[in-house]
């Protein structure tokens, strides 16, 4: 078993079929199990999933995964297993419908595989604030798989599952891919139906894709993207091209923003751009310092935007609608949604609802969450005049450190969300971005971020194609 | 602005939150280093109409008002436990005690 094009060629072609492949996924996934990256799989849905797949084979259609196992972050409905969200208080709750990914997936022939652990509601950047535990990094147990979709990467890192789906509000996939070696892309706010992901922060949340290579993630995005009647803030752009790798970069200007290269930027990280802006050149590219001068006001301006509109959507988790009931003391509803909400969500989940609804709350609205919107234009606005100004693609850091130990941030929630100062600005501009390993340091992985312009996925894709080629992601940088 | 004890109960009680009395010292402390962090956005002039950010395209788009099948996988009976004559069958207003 390997990448995406390989099993679904082979299947599609009937060297092997789906049931062989859900076999050896199976084998895989309890090989994994000290991971904790899973929070339900079982071999039975494997093999439904195969079956159904053999027999549409046999139909005759075309099916570009045929086969191929894909992961969920289980903040994706399926109503074949259940969707927890990594909260207690979606405990045991089954949808009653599928998100569209999940019909897209299946309609192209893909199996999926499991159901992957998260931080809870996808709040973290660590992956261990799950009501069942943190998960291990694929490379070392001491450290996290970085979140909050840690667990689907740490599955196709670990070899499980050749791609996965992860979601996006403000770095969960392209922090996490850069923390495990493997490519993660977060694609155009639009790009992909958010139909049947549970709703974080609406203005942000984009499903985004964990590949082992350019080319998994790039032919996953492919079957998941496009309009949706479901979703009305699906963008009506067609799906993104599956564009061949490029052999050159010629003609391209890569811009490397002066603000993601502090001085305290971690030696090791550093190290690694340098090599990824050398290779870029090597292939005819050019490399030219450019200027997002409102960069260190994004991970402030993500911290308000966010849990408001958190606040606003977990409001719908209060007992009576979803999952297990606490009946408060006083025997009324409104204290039944205080007992409920109070038992059922974590720490940080916690943390954020408070802060979300204080920022919101009469009074200090002005103050922080139009502010906040008001200072979102002008990042947006920084993009916007890079990409006019003859700039292609930007290169940066996808994080100022590689994997960091479990527990060294848990305690200072300030600390964990400068974890996401490299990507949570691209979620608030609604850009496309990509992360793709570049080289290791110690043994861990190091990844360099692509931003692109509204829906330049296809040839973001293809210039990634190149650098993956050009570049050991295995080397050592210092 | 610094945050209260009183702040964190008031905006709990808006969240429709319970707090346990042992956890609002650390509460405080971290919502306030956390308010703190982000009042970081007071630097940046901004006039009061300066534009906010809009995620999407600037006008909605409308769309046929057509009749198209759901994706639910059983039908809207099995979310209530009662649906007699093709409604949700729910417990009088006030009567959540189990009164009439």
């Amino acid at each position: 078993m390997s990448g995406v094009a390989f099993i679904a060629e082979a299947v599609g072609r009937g060297k092997t079929t789906a049931a062989t492949v859900a076999r050896e996924v199976g084998a895989r996934l309890e090989r994994a199990a000290p991971l904790n990256a899973t929070l339900d799989w079982s071999q039975a849905v494997l093999n439904r999933e195969a079956a159904r797949v053999d027999a549409l084979r046999q139909g005759g259609g075309a099916l570009p995964l045929a086969g191929v196992p894909i992961a969920l972050k289980d903040n994706i409905v399926t109503t074949d297993q259940p969707t927890t969200c990594a909260s207690r208080i979606l405990e045991g709750y089954v949808s009653p419908f599928d998100a569209t990914v999940v019909h897209r997936l299946r309609a192209a022939g893909a199996i999926i595989a499991a159901k992957t652990n998260l931080d809870e509601f996808a709040m973290g950047s660590s992956t261990e604030h799950s009501a069942w535990g943190r998960v291990l990094h694929p490379l070392d147990p001491s450290r996290v798989p970085g979140g909050s979709s840690g667990g689907s990467a740490a599955l196709v890192a670990a070899g499980v599952v050749p791609a996965a789906l992860g979601s996006e509000t403000g770095g969960s996939v392209r922090q996490p891919a850069s923390f495990c070696g493997i490519v993660g892309v977060k694609p155009t706010y639009g790009r992909v139906s958010r139909y049947g992901l549970v709703a974080f922060g609406s203005s942000l949340d984009q499903i985004s894709v964990f590949g082992q290579t350019v080319d998994d993630a790039a032919r996953v995005l492919a079957v998941i993207s496009g309009a949706d009647r479901f979703d009305a803030t699906s963008a009506t752009e067609p799906p993104p091209a599956l564009e061949p790798a490029r052999r050159d970069l010629t003609g391209l200007t890569f811009g490397m923003p002066r603000e993601y290269f502090p001085a305290d930027l971690d030696g090791s990280v550093r190290a690694a751009l340098d090599h990824t802006a050398h290779s870029i050149q090597q292939l005819g590219g050019s490399i030219k310092e450019v200027s997002l001068p409102h960069t260190r006001y994004a991970v402030p301006t993500y911290y308000i935007v966010a849990p408001a509109e958190a606040a606003a959507n977990l409001a719908r988790f209060d007992g009576v609608r979803y999952g297990p009931r606490h009946v408060g003391p006083e025997g009324d509803v409104r204290a039944l949604y205080r007992a409920t909400r109070g038992k059922g969500f974590g720490a940080e989940v916690q943390r954020r609802i408070l802060i979300g609804t204080y920022v919101l709350s009469s009074g200090y609205y002005d103050a922080y969450y139009r502010k906040a919107q008001q200072v979102r234009a002008l990042l947006a606005e920084d993009f916007r005049k890079v990409f006019a100004g003859g700039v292609d693609y930007l290169l940066t850091p996808t994080t100022p450190t590689p994997a960091f130990k479990a527990g060294a941030k848990t305690a200072d929630p300030v600390a964990m969300y400068l974890a996401d100062i490299f990507t949570c600005s691209i979620n608030l501009a609604a850009l496309p971005a990509l992360s793709l390993p570049v080289g290791r340091a110690e043994g861990l992985p190091i990844g360099a971020q692509l931003v692109g312009p509204m829906f330049s996925e296809g040839p973001m894709l293809a210039v990634a194609g190149a650098l993956e080629a050009a570049l050991d992601a295995k080397r050592e940088v210092r | 602005m610094s945050i209260r004890r009183e702040d964190v109960l008031h905006v709990a009680r808006l969240a429709e939150l319970e707090v346990a009395e042992g956890d609002l010292p650390r509460l405080v402390e971290q919502l306030g280093r956390i308010v703190q962090f982000v009042a970081q956005l007071n630097e940046v002039p901004a006039s009061e109409r300066a534009p906010a950010f809009l995620a999407g395209p600037a006008a909605v788009r409308l769309r046929p008002d057509e009749v198209a099948p759901d994706r639910l996988i059983h039908g809207i009976d099995r979310f209530a436990p009662e649906f007699p004559h093709g409604f949700f069958a729910v417990p009088k207003l006030g009567a959540m005690d189990g009164g009439e």
